[in-house]
């Protein structure tokens, strides 16, 4: 975070998690004051998502449930430092954290299609020829099958003769 | 004494084939491919990970761990 110019708008991503001893209707007017402290130092809200009652991976002054919430951001790396005091003052928030995410510009989004075109093709390739290995050994088998049987046949006949 | 020659098998970063760039520490499940049972980081020798990748992983697991989507110990 040291890295990033104070002037720099960009795009940002902020998770936290409030503990289980709210209810869901409790956490509705917190989700807005979190939302608040961000718009009030010039940040602009681009996406919440509630991820819901959530088991947390260890206990957490002995509360082992939370609810998530994820926030994305544009806003001024200067401003960054304040989010984070402003939300660490909130007794309700059990922990929080802000990630830098970068945007994809629109060549980095063409070059992942065609990779991922690419990966699609080689994909169905390997496919194929896994199939057509396992096909392959199924006619040979047939074919040794129905060998078998003719001679069989002439071993019975000579069989018959003796 | 006799040492038995450990199976060597192909391996590949998985990010590398999936075309991930950004290893996003918000998905658990797949972060956990990435752990031991005792909840420590595996190797690269052992996942196959590229060096590139192993050292995005590693900050993507440590991040979850923070934010208790991974454990940091086994229970």
């Amino acid at each position: 975070m040291s890295k990033v110019k104070s002037s720099d708008i960009s795009h940002y991503e902020l998770l936290y998690f409030i503990p289980n001893k709210f209810t869901e209707e409790e956490i509705k007017p917190m989700i807005e004051q979190v939302g608040k402290i961000i718009t009030n130092k010039g940040g602009n809200i681009t996406l919440t998502e509630e991820w819901g009652k959530k088991r947390l991976a260890y206990p957490i002054k002995n509360l082992g449930y939370a609810y998530y919430i994820l926030v994305e951001f544009d806003s001024e790396g200067g401003k960054l430092k304040e989010i984070d005091r402003a939300l660490r003052m909130m007794s309700e928030i059990f922990r929080h954290q802000i990630v830098v995410k970068k945007v994809k510009s629109a060549e980095e989004i063409k070059k992942a299609k065609e990779i991922s075109k690419k990966i699609a093709v080689r994909e169905a390739k390997e496919k194929e020829e896994t199939l057509c290995q396992k096909e392959k050994p199924k006619k040979k088998e047939k074919v040794d099958m129905e060998g078998l049987d003719k001679k069989l046949d002439k071993i019975l006949e000579t069989d018959d003769l003796l | 004494m006799f040492m038995e020659k450990p199976v060597k098998k192909e391996k590949k970063c998985y990010f590398c084939v999936n075309n991930i760039n950004e290893i996003d520490y918000k998905d658990a499940q797949t972060l956990r491919k990435f752990i031991n049972s005792y909840m420590k980081i595996l190797p690269k020798k052992r996942t196959g990970t590229c060096a590139w990748h192993q050292r995005k992983l590693a900050t993507a697991i440590k991040r979850a761990r923070v934010m208790a989507l991974l454990p940091f110990i086994r229970r």
